[in-house]
């Protein structure tokens, strides 16, 4: 039962890296750029979902304020801080994306005070159970929140003529612009779409540890880079079982290697493992 | 249809193309020959709207197109199918052909499709199938088709035959003739003579980035000594 549970919780935090991870590699594919500021998008998401909620008592309403106030802050940041950068080398733009990130915490310390803030109701710590198992009724929100979304992102990319342009735009833009796609709106679009998926992840971490503080991004910001390495940069499938994986992994490593080894640190030995064996992440072409 | 005057382009410092004009009615095909290096395919890209155009102006039915994007050239009827055809190596053939035809209505994308696996019935196996992993005259055969998809009124073909078998590029040929039999206007950049100047109305021969000789395909045939001086042994 035990192990059971172990790999429930691990997808539980698979989940959640995932749909952080996805849009950084959507964003990578499109922009080549590591775009490590997504964690700051995360917190701002979670901080708005906290606030509103508490504010109007509906965790959906505040949900749902916060995933179109961080999606239209992606757009944003996309327009002030990456297309100015686009004809400069990728490094250039990481660094401004690491300094967005930092300057957004320390922004979320001045403005929401360094002690973090909580939610005012507690129905989050209620358990569901089912047959013999139980879980928190956040993790249950977290995994079914996960699969909607990711099932939204399958068949958006998938099945319409939108997804398609969006993958063509990330082929070949000169092309898909010679057949009459919008290249600029995609990179709107998919930054929209992929800082909305941050605001849901950070407020679900939010809900689970009924908890937001401005640093809450860090360990988020390097373990979803370290996945999109592994699923082979810009790969989105692979980008998604890596989440999983991990996350199942971190699990289990807990139990076993947690007198010794911090659970954060086993995805960086993970990665490493990984990257020297197949360079090009696990998922990787080539 | 189809006017470019005094055309000047190029990448960043590098000129490629020096002062080229040439024009095409509606319905005909005009060959453009040059050696390798000539400026060909910078001028499609150019009237695509992929190079730096530093002069000169391109009309396009009534309207100067010179400044347009490569987007609003779609959607007046300029289409291409480009050297190396780079095909949505991770899409599927359908999708590459949906893709081409992002700006008409589903409904008219769906006849289109058919339009083209009429053309193309060996597509029809592979619609589900990776572009990337297509042979290179399947792969040519969907670049024209997603050209065909966008309904132009101006196709634009660089090196059709371009590393095909030859049985594949009478199928291409073949395609392109039955295109142009419905009214379809067509510029073709080759390399290779026979088949492009049997289909050809015009010919414009480019020499390092300028117009070296233009006539008709017929005056060309008749003195293959002209193409010869230019097309460095190519044929
Ligand atoms: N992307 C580019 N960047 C810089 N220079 C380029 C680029 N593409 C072409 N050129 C240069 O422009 C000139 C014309 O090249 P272009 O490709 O138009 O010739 P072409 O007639 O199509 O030749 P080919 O028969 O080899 O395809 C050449 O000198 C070439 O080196
Ligand atoms: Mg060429």
């Amino acid at each position: 039962m035990l192990y059971i549970e172990l790999a429930l919780q691990g997808l539980v935090n698979g989940s959640m890296y995932a749909i952080v991870a996805v849009g950084l590699t959507l964003i990578y594919g499109l922009l080549r750029v590591l775009h490590v500021a997504h964690a700051g998008l995360f917190t701002l998401g979670a901080y708005i979902t906290v606030l509103l909620t508490n504010a109007t008592g509906s965790l959906v309403a505040g949900t749902l304020i916060s995933m179109l106030v961080v999606g239209i802050v992606g757009m944003v940041v996309y327009r002030l801080l990456y297309e100015p950068l686009l004809a400069q080398p990728p490094y250039v733009a990481l660094i401004a994306s690491i300094g967005l990130f930092i300057a957004m915490e320390e922004g979320y310390r001045i403005i929401f005070g360094p002690y973090g803030n909580s939610f005012a109701s507690t129905w989050l710590t209620e358990r569901v159970t089912l047959g013999p198992f139980s879980m928190a009724a956040a993790d249950v929100a977290m995994l079914l929140g996960a699969i909607v979304l990711l099932i939204f992102l399958a068949v958006l990319m998938g099945r319409t003529r939108l997804g398609m342009a969006w993958r063509a735009t990330v082929t070949d833009p000169a092309m898909a612009r010679s057949f009459g796609v919008d290249t600029i709106k995609v990179r709107y679009g998919i930054f929209f779409v992929a800082s909305v998926f941050a605001a849901v992840a950070g407020s679900l971490v939010a809900v689970l540890n009924n908890l937001v503080e401005p640093t809450m991004g860090d360990v988020p910001s390097y373990k979803s880079l370290a996945i999109i390495v592994l699923g082979g940069l810009g790969n989105v499938t692979g980008t998604l079982l890596a989440s999983l994986l991990l996350g199942v992994i971190e699990a289990y490593g807990t139990i076993y290697t947690g007198a010794y080894l911090d659970r954060d640190a086993i995805a960086f030995v993970f990665l490493i493992a990984v990257l020297m064996i197949r360079p090009q992440g696990l998922f990787g072409a080539r | 249809m189809l006017e470019v005057r005094d055309l000047v382009c190029g990448y960043g410092h590098l000129v490629a193309v020096h002062g080229v004009s040439f024009s095409v009615k509606a319905g005909e095909a005009l060959a453009i020959l040059g050696a390798n290096g000539a400026g060909k395919t910078s001028t499609l890209m150019a009237l695509a709207g992929h190079v730096d155009i530093k002069g000169g102006s391109i009309t396009f039915g009534d309207e100067d197109v010179t400044r347009a994007t490569p987007m609003d050239r779609c959607g007046r009827g300029i289409a291409i199918t480009p050297e190396g055809r780079r095909l949505f190596s991770d899409l599927t053939v359908r999708e590459n052909l949906m893709v081409g035809g992002y700006l008409r209505s589903m409904a008219r994308a769906k006849i289109n499709l058919e339009k083209v696996l009429d053309l193309f019935p060996r597509l029809k196996e592979r619609l589900h199938n990776r572009a990337g992993s297509l042979s290179g005259g399947e792969q040519q055969m969907v670049s024209i088709g997603r050209a065909m998809m966008a309904e132009p009124k101006l196709m634009m073909i660089d090196e059709v035959s371009l590393g095909l078998m030859p049985k594949n590029v009478d199928i291409c040929y073949e395609a392109l003739d039955k295109l142009r039999s419905t009214g379809l206007t067509l510029i073709l950049v080759e390399q290779s003579l026979e088949r492009v100047l049997s289909i050809a109305d015009q010919v414009c021969v480019l020499d390092s980035g300028a117009v070296a000789w233009t006539g008709s395909a017929g005056e060309a045939r008749g003195n293959p000594e002209i193409l010869d001086a230019y097309m460095g042994g190519a044929h």
